[in-house]
C-alpha cells in the first residue's frame, strides 16, 4: 500500500493505492495554515477510515510540498548568512545587471534573501583551475561565524569563487561550522550546485540555506507524527524533476523541492502514457496540459521521460516575466506557465482589443458567477454562458453558479462596448484564452525542434478538460486524453515516480583538448555516490539505471544544449559519437550544424535512477453498458449558432462505445467539452479518449 | 481580398505575429557567436508589410533598432531594389550605417516574403522580414572610440543580394570571409540571421494558411492604426509646450566634452524633438547618424507614454526628431561612428529632463552609466588569442515611489560576464566586484549604487584594452531636489601600487601585473532628501 500526499494552496490531496490490485482511494481535505501538518493528519485519518486500511499497513508515503516555494516568495525563511570570497560580497545583489522588461521604467529587481549586514567576505582565493592563490585562514572564519551566530543566524551559506573546480576551502569551512555549531544549517555551493557562474551558484546555495531549517523541522515533525500513529514504512519526497528523494536528501537540498506539485501532474501523465502504450496504443510523444484557476502549464514527455530543464527561477517579481526571479539552476520538469486559468479576467485593453489574463480573480472573489462579489468577467463565466459548464453541477453540484451574474459581467465589460451579443463576447473570451495557451505551447514545442502535430495531449486540472479540445485543435493534434482521477493527479504522480538523483560538475574545455581521465574520474564518482544513495533506499544494483549527459555548445557561443553521452569510459575514441549526438541535438533545435566549429563542454551530469514503480490501475469490466450515460441535453455555443448537445455522465459511460462530438461529459471535478468533428469513448482504465478528425 | 478584423481576431492575430518574430529572435540569440548579440540581445527581428512598414518587432530587442529595419526596407525599395526586382529566395545584406544602425558591426539582413500568386500567376510579394544583429567582427581597427575616420572601421557592405533566388553570392561571401578577424563566427552569425528570417517566413505561412489570409497589409494597417492611436492618446494627455534641456557629457573624458541640447515640443498628439545647439561632430568615433538618434530618442518617449503597447510603425508616427547636419547627432561621411552607442545611450538624459517638466510623475532621474564597454584582446600564455567584451552597469536612477536599483543600465540592457567565466576566457584575476556604498545620489528616492570592478593581468603578455566609459567628469543628475550620483573613476594600478592614467575613451596596454580599476558611477535621486539625510 502506498499513500501519496500533495499539499496545494487550497486542498491537501491524498491517494491511497494498492499496487497489487490497482485499486485507488482518493481523499481531499482543506490545507491548514500556518501548519500544513494538521491538514495532512486530518486527511490521513479520513482516508484510513474510508479505505479500512490502517496506517501500519501502508508501506510507503510519498509527499510533495509547497513549503519551500512559499517560504521564498513570502521571504519567511530562516535568518541566514553568507560567507563568500572577500571582494565579492555583493554578487547576490549585483546579479546579472539585466532589466527583465525594457519598456518599464518602474521595474523592481528581486531583493536578495540575505541582507548586506549578513554577507561576510573571507580572505581566500582559488584560480579557475582550482589552484589556491590565497590560502584559507580558519581563524578568520571562526571569528566571522561567532559574530554571525551572536546575531541570531540559524543557517549559513558558503559560496567561494571557483569552488566548483576545487571544493577544499568550502569543505574546510563546512567541517568547522558543522563541528563547532551542530545546530547550525550549513549549505556549501560545491555541494548544492557545483557549476560555473558565481551569481547563479550563490543564488541557489543561499536559497538552500534559507529554507533548510524549515524543511528539517517540518519533515522531522511529519515523520514523528506518522510514526506516533503507527506508521512503520518509508517516506519519500517528490522533487521538481519528477524524481523521488529520501527524507535525508530533501533535508540536505530543499531547493530541489521547489516545483514538486506541478511535477506530480506531469509524472501522472507519464504513467498513464505507459499504461496506454502497454495496452497497445501508440503514443510516442505527449503534451501534458494542466489548466487550473490561475495558470495553465504545459510540458512535454518523450520516450516515456519528461523533458528536463535547468533554467528555473523562484519568486519572480512578475510571475510570468522571465528574468524577474531568483535563479535556481536545479533540474526541473521543463514547463511553460502562462496566466490563463478559469479565473483569468477578460477586459478590453487600451487599444480596444479583447485580452484575457494574466491577472486572475483567483478563488476570492472568484469569477462573477461564483456570486462572491467578483465584478469582472472571467474564463469560467464565459464557459458557463457558452453552455460548457452546468450551473447546477459545478464541483458535483456542491457549488451552484450564477449564470445571470456571468452574463451581466460579460455584457457590461465586453459585449456592450464592442457592440456584439453576449454569447459572441463569451466565445471571444474562450477563443482568446485558448489561443494564448496554444501559442505558448506551440512556441515551447517549436523551440525544442519538434512538430506540435506529432503530440498527443493529456489534459487535467479543473479547467483543463473544458479547454483542451479547442487548444488541441489549434495545435493541429489528432488525439486528446482526459485521464481519470484528474482531481488528485499530482498526488497520484508522486506514487508512480522513480527514486532518482542527479549530480553535476562544471568543466569548461574544448572536446579536442579534453582531459578524459579527469572527466572519467568525476563521472565515476558521481555514479558511485548515486548508486550508494539508491541502494540505501533498498534498490538492488541491477535495478539501477545510469544516464550521463553534458551541456555543450560550439566554442564561442553562450547557450548550451544537453547532449547524451555514450556508455563506458570516455576517451578521444568517444569523440565521433559525442559529436554526432551534439550535431543531432543542435540540428533538431536550430535546423543546421556548423561542421567545422570546435565544440566545448560546460557542465557534465549524471542521473542515477531506480525503476518506475510497477503499478497497473484497476480495470473496468469490459462492455459494462449503462442506460443512463446520456443524462441530458443542453444548448452550447460553438462559434456560430447554439447547438443542442448531449450531456454524458462520465461515471456511467460504457466502455468501447463511441460518442460523436459535439458533446459534453460531466464529472465531479471537471467537465470535458468535445467539439464537432470528433469522437470520444471511455477506455478500460476510465480515461476519455478523444479522436479529432 | 481585404477584410477587416474585429477586436477578437485582431487580438489573436497580433499576438501570433509577435510570437513569430520572438521565436525567430530566440533562435538567433541562442545560436549567435557574438557575445553582444546573445548577452545584450543586441538584435532585432521585424516583420514588415509590402511598403516596409513594421507590424511586429521581437520584444526583447534593444532600443537601438527601433524603427531601423522599416527605414532600411523603405530605402531598399526606393533606391536599390524596387518591388519587381525581388524573387523568392532572395536575401539582401548591408551594414551601411546610414541605412542600418549607425555603425558597421551591425549587419542588416532582409528577406522578402511571398505567399500565393498574383492574378498574373507570379509569386505574390506580401511583405518583408528583416533582422539586424551585432557581428562578432567586421575588420578594421579593434572596436572602440578610436578610429580616425569611417574607413578605419572595417568592411563596408552596400545593399547587395547575399542570396539570389536561393543561390549564395559566393564573391560576396569570399570578400567578407577574407576581411574579418573571426571569419567562421562572423559568417556563422550572418547565416544564423538568414535562418532566423527563414523561420519567421515559415511560421507566417502557417498562420496565413490557418486563417485563410492572402496578404498581411490589411491586418498590418489595422495593427499600425491601433498602436498609433494609443500613442497619440497618451501624448494628448500631456500638457502642450516646448520644454528645453541641456546636458553635458564627457566626450573624450579629458578636454573635449560634448553638449546635448534639445527642445522637446508637445503639441496636441505629436512630439517634436530638435537637437539644434548640440556639439558638432567629435574627433572620437562617438558620432551618431540620424536614424540611430531617432531610435534612442523615440525609446525613452515610448517608455514614458506607451510602455505596454507592442512596437510597430504606428508607435513612432507621432514622434519627429531633428538634428542639423554636421552635428554630433547627424554625422556624415567620413566621420568615424564606431562607438556611437556612447552618444545614443545618453540621449534619454536630456529627453527625461525635458519630459520632467511636462509629466513629472512618469520620468526617471539620470542613470549612473550608459553601459561601460571594455574590450580586451591578447594572448594566453600558451599563445592562443582571445578577445573579450566586458559590460558594466552603474546605478539606476530613482523614480517616483521607487529608489534606483544598483547596477542596472538604461537605455541599453546588457548582462554582465560572470567573474568565473571572465577568468576562464582571459588571463586575468578579478580582485573585486562590489557595490560602492553611498554612490547613489541621496534623496527621497535615492539613486542606485555603482560598482567597483578591478582585474589584474596575470599572464605573461600585455593585454590590449579599449575603454569606453562615461560620467568620469560629469555626474548623473537628480530630479526635483534629488542629489546627483557619484562620478566614475578609471585608473591602472602598477605592480608597485602606483596609480597611472588610462584614457576614459581609447586604447591602452595593460602590462603583466598591472590592475585596471573601474568605479562605475551612481544613479541620481528623485526628490529632495528628507531632513534626516541632509
Amino acid at each position: 500500500m502506498k499513500l501519496g500526499i500533495d499539499i496545494g494552496g487550497t486542498f491537501t490531496d491524498l491517494v491511497l493505492l494498492d499496487e497489487d490490485s490497482g485499486r485507488m482511494v482518493l481523499g481531499k481535505t482543506l490545507t491548514t495554515y500556518p501548519d500544513p501538518l494538521l491538514g495532512i493528519l486530518n486527511g490521513v485519518k479520513q482516508i484510513t477510515r474510508d479505505s479500512g486500511v490502517p496506517l501500519p499497513s501502508i508501506g510507503v508515503v510519498v509527499h510533495g510540498t509547497t513549503l519551500i516555494t512559499n517560504a521564498v516568495i513570502e521571504r519567511k525563511g530562516a535568518r541566514t548568512a553568507l560567507l563568500t570570497t572577500a571582494g565579492f560580497e555583493d554578487v547576490l545583489e549585483i546579479g546579472r545587471e539585466m532589466r527583465y522588461d525594457i519598456y518599464d521604467l518602474f521595474l523592481t529587481m528581486p531583493k536578495p534573501l540575505i541582507p548586506r549586514s549578513l554577507r561576510i567576505g573571507i580572505r581566500q582565493r582559488m584560480n579557475k583551475d582550482g589552484q589556491v592563490l590565497t590560502p584559507l585562514d580558519l581563524a578568520e572564519v571562526e571569528h566571522a561565524a561567532e559574530r554571525l551566530i551572536r546575531r541570531g543566524v540559524q543557517s549559513m551559506a558558503v559560496s567561494f569563487l571557483h569552488a566548483f573546480a576545487n571544493p577544499e576551502h568550502e569543505q574546510a569551512v563546512g567541517d568547522l561550522l558543522r563541528r563547532k555549531y551542530p545546530h547550525l544549517s550549513v549549505s556549501l555551493s560545491s555541494e548544492v550546485l557545483p557549476e560555473i557562474r558565481e551569481y547563479e551558484r550563490t543564488s541557489a546555495t543561499v536559497m538552500n540555506a534559507y529554507t533548510q531549517p524549515l524543511i528539517q523541522d517540518y519533515l522531522r515533525r511529519l515523520k514523528q507524527a506518522l510514526v506516533e500513529r503507527g506508521f512503520q514504512g518509508e517516506i519519500f519526497i517528490m522533487n521538481s524533476a519528477g524524481r523521488l528523494t529520501t527524507l535525508d536528501g530533501a533535508q540536505r537540498f530543499p531547493i530541489q523541492l521547489l516545483e514538486s506539485g506541478p511535477a506530480g501532474g506531469t509524472m501522472a501523465s507519464v504513467f498513464f502514457q505507459r499504461q496506454l502504450v502497454a495496452a497497445g496504443n501508440d503514443i510516442p510523444q505527449l503534451l501534458a496540459f494542466d489548466m487550473g484557476g490561475t495558470t495553465a502549464k504545459a510540458s512535454m514527455v518523450r520516450r516515456g521521460q519528461p523533458e528536463i530543464t535547468h533554467h528555473f527561477e523562484a519568486a519572480r517579481e512578475r510571475r510570468f516575466k522571465k528574468g524577474s526571479g531568483l535563479p535556481v539552476r536545479i533540474p526541473v520538469i521543463d514547463m511553460i506557465e502562462i496566466g490563463a486559468g478559469g479565473g483569468s479576467i477578460a477586459r478590453l485593453d487600451a487599444l480596444g482589443l479583447l485580452t484575457v489574463g494574466p491577472d486572475s480573480a483567483a478563488s476570492q472573489p472568484g469569477p462573477a458567477c461564483y456570486g462572491r462579489g467578483g465584478q469582472w468577467p472571467t474564463v469560467t463565466d464565459a464557459d458557463l454562458v457558452l453552455g460548457f459548464l452546468n450551473e447546477h453541477y459545478f464541483l458535483g453540484g456542491t457549488m451552484p453558479l450564477r449564470r445571470d451574474l456571468a452574463e451581466k459581467a460579460i455584457e457590461k465589460h465586453i459585449a456592450r462596448p464592442l457592440g456584439i451579443r453576449v454569447e459572441e463576447a463569451a466565445w471571444g473570451i474562450h477563443r482568446i484564452v485558448n489561443e494564448n495557451m496554444a501559442n505558448a505551447a506551440r512556441v515551447h514545442i517549436l523551440e525544442k525542434g519538434f512538430d506540435p502535430r506529432s503530440f498527443t495531449m493529456m489534459a487535467f486540472g479543473g479547467a483543463g478538460p473544458v479547454h483542451a479540445f479547442a487548444v488541441a485543435r489549434l495545435l493541429g493534434l489528432s488525439r486528446l486524453i482526459i485521464p481519470g482521477g484528474a482531481g488528485v493527479l499530482s498526488a497520484l504522480g508522486f506514487l508512480v515516480s522513480p527514486v532518482a538523483t542527479e549530480a553535476i560538475f562544471s568543466h569548461v574545455s574544448r572536446l579536442d583538448r579534453m582531459e578524459w581521465t579527469t572527466i572519467n574520474t568525476r563521472l565515476a564518482d558521481m555514479e558511485r555516490s548515486g548508486r550508494t544513495f539508491l541502494q540505501e533506499t533498498g534498490l538492488s544494483a541491477d535495478q539501477i539505471q545510469v544516464s550521463r549527459m553534458a551541456e555543450m555548445r560550439y566554442a564561442g557561443q553562450g547557450h548550451e544544449i544537453t547532449v547524451p553521452l555514450p556508455v563506458g569510459t570516455l576517451s578521444a575514441e568517444s569523440l565521433p559519437a559525442i559529436m554526432r549526438n551534439f550535431g543531432e541535438e543542435y540540428a533538431l533545435r536550430y535546423g543546421r550544424t556548423l561542421p567545422h566549429m570546435p565544440i566545448e563542454s560546460v557542465t557534465w551530469r549524471t542521473v542515477v535512477s531506480g525503476p518506475p514503480p510497477q503499478i497497473s490501475l484497476y480495470q473496468q469490466v469490459k462492455g459494462a453498458v449503462s442506460q443512463q450515460a446520456q443524462k441530458d441535453t443542453r444548448p452550447a455555443f460553438f462559434g456560430k449558432t447554439w447547438i443542442e448537445v448531449p450531456v454524458l455522465d462520465r461515471y456511467t459511460m460504457p466502455t468501447e462505445q463511441r460518442f460523436s462530438g459535439p458533446c459534453i461529459i460531466e464529472e465531479f471535478e471537471s467537465t470535458t467539452v468535445v467539439g464537432p468533428d470528433a469522437a470520444v469513448w471511455r477506455d478500460d482504465f476510465g480515461n476519455l479518449i478523444i479522436e479529432m478528425f | 481580398m481585404s477584410r477587416t478584423f474585429d477586436a477578437i481576431d485582431l487580438s489573436i492575430l497580433w499576438s501570433r505575429l509577435i510570437s513569430i518574430v520572438d521565436e525567430a529572435g530566440t533562435t538567433l540569440q541562442r545560436t549567435a557567436f557574438s557575445s553582444v548579440t546573445r548577452e545584450s540581445a543586441d538584435f532585432a527581428v521585424v516583420l514588415m508589410d509590402t511598403q516596409g512598414q513594421s507590424l511586429a518587432q521581437s520584444s526583447v530587442s534593444v532600443p537601438s533598432f527601433l524603427g531601423v529595419l522599416p527605414f532600411l526596407v523603405k530605402a531598399l525599395l526606393r533606391d536599390h531594389f524596387p518591388p519587381e526586382q525581388w524573387q523568392p529566395g532572395d536575401v539582401v545584406i548591408t551594414n551601411d550605417p546610414w541605412l542600418c544602425a549607425g555603425h558597421k558591426p551591425d549587419i542588416g539582413i532582409v528577406s522578402p516574403i511571398f505567399y500565393g500568386q498574383t492574378p498574373e500567376g507570379r509569386p505574390r510579394l506580401i511583405g518583408f522580414i528583416g533582422c539586424i544583429a551585432h557581428s562578432p567582427d567586421i575588420g578594421g581597427t579593434l572596436w572602440g572610440a578610436n578610429a580616425r575616420d569611417f574607413y578605419e572601421e572595417g568592411l563596408y557592405i552596400p545593399p547587395m543580394k547575399l542570396l539570389e533566388a536561393g543561390h549564395p553570392n559566393e564573391t560576396l561571401f569570399r570578400l567578407i570571409e577574407t576581411n574579418v578577424r573571426a571569419p567562421q563566427q562572423t559568417l556563422g552569425d550572418i547565416l544564423a540571421q538568414v535562418a532566423a528570417n527563414d523561420q519567421g517566413i515559415r511560421s507566417l505561412h502557417l498562420l496565413m494558411h490557418e486563417y485563410g489570409l492572402t496578404e498581411i497589409d490589411t491586418l498590418g494597417a489595422q495593427i499600425i492604426a491601433a498602436s498609433e492611436r494609443a500613442m497619440r492618446d497618451a501624448i494628448r494627455q500631456a500638457p502642450d509646450g516646448t520644454y528645453h534641456a541641456e546636458y553635458k557629457a564627457d566626450g573624450d573624458g579629458l578636454n573635449h566634452p560634448v553638449r546635448l541640447k534639445c527642445a522637446l515640443t508637445i503639441r496636441g498628439d505629436e512630439i517634436w524633438v530638435d537637437y539644434t545647439g548640440t556639439s558638432p561632430v567629435h574627433p572620437l568615433a562617438i558620432n551618431a547618424v540620424l536614424n540611430y538618434v531617432f531610435a534612442y530618442t523615440a525609446y525613452p518617449i515610448k517608455c514614458v507614454f506607451s510602455p505596454e503597447v507592442p512596437n510597430n510603425e504606428g508607435s513612432f508616427r507621432p514622434i519627429h526628431v531633428w538634428a542639423p547636419e554636421g552635428c554630433l547627432l547627424n554625422a556624415q561621411k567620413p566621420a568615424p561612428l564606431g562607438a556611437r552607442n556612447v552618444t545614443g545611450n545618453l540621449l534619454y538624459a536630456p529627453i527625461m529632463l525635458a519630459l520632467s517638466q511636462a509629466v513629472p510623475d512618469r520620468v526617471q532621474a539620470d542613470c549612473g552609466a550608459a553601459v561601460w564597454v571594455m574590450v580586451l584582446s591578447g594572448r594566453h600564455d600558451d599563445g592562443r588569442e582571445f578577445v573579450e567584451y566586458l559590460f558594466l552597469a552603474g546605478g539606476y536612477g530613482g523614480r517616483k515611489g521607487l529608489r534606483g536599483e544598483p547596477t542596472l543600465c538604461y537605455p541599453t540592457n546588457v548582462a554582465n560576464v560572470p567573474v568565473e567565466v571572465f577568468e576562464n576566457d582571459a588571463p586575468v584575476l578579478v580582485l573585486e566586484k562590489k557595490l560602492i556604498r553611498g554612490s547613489g545620489g541621496a534623496g527621497q528616492y535615492p539613486g542606485g549604487e555603482g560598482q567597483r570592478f578591478a582585474y589584474r593581468n596575470i599572464g605573461q603578455h600585455p593585454i590590449h584594452i579599449s575603454n569606453v566609459t562615461e560620467k568620469i567628469r560629469h555626474q548623473a543628475y537628480g530630479l526635483f531636489g534629488g542629489k546627483p550620483g557619484r562620478r566614475g573613476r578609471l585608473y591602472v594600478l602598477t605592480p608597485e601600487g602606483k596609480r597611472r592614467f588610462t584614457p576614459p575613451k581609447g586604447h591602452d596596454t595593460l602590462l603583466p601585473g598591472e590592475t585596471l580599476v573601474m568605479e562605475l558611477p551612481g544613479g541620481g535621486a528623485y526628490g529632495a532628501p528628507l531632513a534626516k539625510h541632509l
